[in-house]
């Protein structure tokens, strides 16, 4: 199983929408990074509106993956994480503090547009 | 008490059914939203703990219905490596695979209670419940 | 036996209420009922006295038990009402039924005692069982709303939610803060959310912890989280603490705090009095030329 990523004009959006088994999340992040590589995007909309629950190890993969996309000179904003996520992530420690984050798709994007001035 | 429910942890894909299974007992319990990803979390932990340093083991769930109390018991059993020195692995960051090392301090943190005994070479258990608020 | 004193009890019901008002009128100064008009008094003892006559005379006549026990606690009278009148009522019932026979031996008395208390034993069964039934729906009523009140939500505008915290802070209150607010900057759409602590008595350093992981959280679910109504003393223990609130923009009042929520989400406040006024200065200047 692989998670979709789609290109819009020159950003990219990936909706997560499974339960995310260890290998997807890595297969993911491998995936995204090539796509950022192959389009020259400069910008990433990751939204996770439909997942239930995020624990120590898709929360590093989904860091690892900010950071390197940042490398890579694009941005990454993380979209739509739900009350019962965000509550279990600041219990397990985990408090994302370089990732930026947005209430949906759509304010996600703007975000992009305003911190990329584009 | 009901009878005991188990997971047995061998492959990756044993991490997601462990957690799926122990948030459809906890969402029939009677556990919120908020709790039901709580206690998701915790199994997950625990489940990979599990794959990752003891290879294989088991997840088990009892349903705890008495007249004072309603909760949710999830039990980790392996018989890896063990733990020499608990104190270190409860420390938040402490991690010897390159992971975030929130884990353990993690459940104890979801959970309401957290028990862990583990002997060097034999194995580690660790039993942790949630009470129904 | 049973029998003949039922008939003796409901033939002289008229007497036995009288002796019965008589006295449940003097628990009156006792202290349940002291703010309460006399006629209220009066006409709730009247009903109560038939329904334990309606009681005896059906075996258990649950409706009305049912509704009398109900109207007692939205009177907020106290269970000892309901007791006491039946204890007064036993006491009169066996006295007025002894008053009557002729031939009175020890055997006689424990008979009658035994019947009367078969009829009023069912009926404090029921009474009781209502009444606390009732009273524990109501707790629970009350908790529910005691929770949206120890949390409460306001969607001031379009992109901006206030919290207003009043109140001691525990753990328990701490997690439904943190889920109310969450749910709630999700549901209004609100890209800041001031969290008014103005209200909050002593901040200690697990309120304080409890505060941050709330304004933490805010910020993981894509929203901006403002501290407002950081009183002196509250700074000072913040940083005599150690606390690091880091990145969390604070402000000393909700006014401040919501100016930099209207700059964060692009707007600002402009008086149109003055604005007006500009507009009429404007008229005014080019009438007089
Ligand atoms: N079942 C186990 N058997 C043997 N050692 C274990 C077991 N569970 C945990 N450990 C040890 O405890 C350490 C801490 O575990 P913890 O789950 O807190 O962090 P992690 O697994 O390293 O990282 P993370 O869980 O954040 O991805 C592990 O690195 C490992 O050395
Ligand atoms: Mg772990």
């Amino acid at each position: 199983m692989r998670i979709p990523i789609l290109k819009l004009h020159h950003y990219l959006l990936v909706s997560i929408q499974t339960e995310i088994d260890d290998h997807t999340a890595i297969q993911f992040q491998e995936d995204l990074l090539s796509k950022i590589h192959k389009s020259g995007s400069s910008g990433v909309v990751i939204d996770l509106t439909s997942v239930e629950m995020i624990d120590s190890f898709i929360a590093k993969v989904l860091g690892d993956v900010v950071t390197m996309s940042d490398l890579m000179g694009a941005k990454v904003v993380l979209t739509g994480i739900q009350p019962a996520v965000a509550i279990t992530l600041i219990d397990l420690g985990i408090h994302m503090k370089n990732v930026p984050t947005a209430l949906n798709l759509e304010q996600g994007l703007t975000k992009l547009h305003q911190e990329l001035g584009e | 008490m009901k009878p005991q429910s188990c997971v047995n942890i061998k492959k990756e894909w044993d991490i997601v059914g462990a957690r799926q299974l122990g948030r459809e007992i906890a969402k029939k319990i009677g556990f919120g939203i908020v709790d039901q990803a709580r206690i998701a979390t915790a199994i997950s932990e625990l489940a990979r703990n599990i794959y990752l340093y003891a290879e294989q083991g088991q997840i088990c769930f009892d349903v705890i219905d008495t007249m004072e109390h309603k909760g949710i018991c999830v039990t980790a059993n392996d018989s890896g490596p063990g733990i020499s020195d608990i104190g270190q692995v409860m420390q938040d960051g402490y991690t010897t695979s390159g992971g975030l090392g929130a884990g353990l301090p993690g459940v104890k943190r979801l959970m309401d209670e957290f028990d862990l005994k583990s002997v060097e070479n034999k194995g580690t258990q660790i039993k942790t419940t949630k009470w129904v608020r | 036996m049973d029998q003949q004193f039922k008939r003796i009890a409901i033939e002289h019901s008229d007497a036995i209420v009288q002796r019965w008002l008589e006295e449940i009128n003097s628990l009156k100064e006792g202290n349940y009922t002291a703010s309460i008009s006399d006629e209220l008094f009066e006409s709730t003892n009247r009903e109560f006295v038939n329904v334990i006559f309606t009681s005896i005379k059906n075996q258990g006549s649950t409706a009305a038990v049912e509704e009398f026990s109900e109207k007692i606690i939205n009177l907020g009278w106290p269970l000892s009402y309901i007791t006491d009148g039946l204890q007064v009522f036993r006491r009169e019932t066996v006295d007025y039924i002894l008053s009557q026979s002729d031939k009175v031996d020890s055997d006689f008395i424990s008979n009658v005692l035994k019947s009367v208390d078969l009829w009023v034993e069912p009926l404090i069964r029921q009474l009781v069982n209502e009444y606390s039934g009732s009273w524990e729906h109501i707790l629970s009523l009350q908790r529910v709303a005691l929770q949206e009140l120890s949390a409460p939500l306001i969607p001031v505008m379009d992109k901006i939610t206030i919290m207003p915290l009043v109140g001691t802070i525990d753990t328990e209150r701490a997690k439904l803060i943190m889920e109310n607010l969450l749910e709630g900057a999700i549901k209004h759409n609100s890209e800041v959310v001031l969290m008014d602590i103005t209200g909050v008595p002593v901040v200690d350093t697990m309120v304080a912890h409890h505060i941050i992981q709330a304004a933490e959280a805010v910020r993981l679910i894509g929203s901006t989280c403002i501290l407002v109504g950081i009183r002196p003393e509250i700074a000072q223990t913040i940083v005599n603490l150690g606390i690091d609130l880091g990145k969390f923009p604070t402000k000393s009042s909700l006014r401040k705090g919501f100016k930099t929520a209207l700059e964060i989400t692009n707007r600002k406040v402009i008086d149109l009095k003055s604005q007006e006024e500009d507009a009429e200065n404007l008229m005014g200047s080019l009438d007089g030329e």
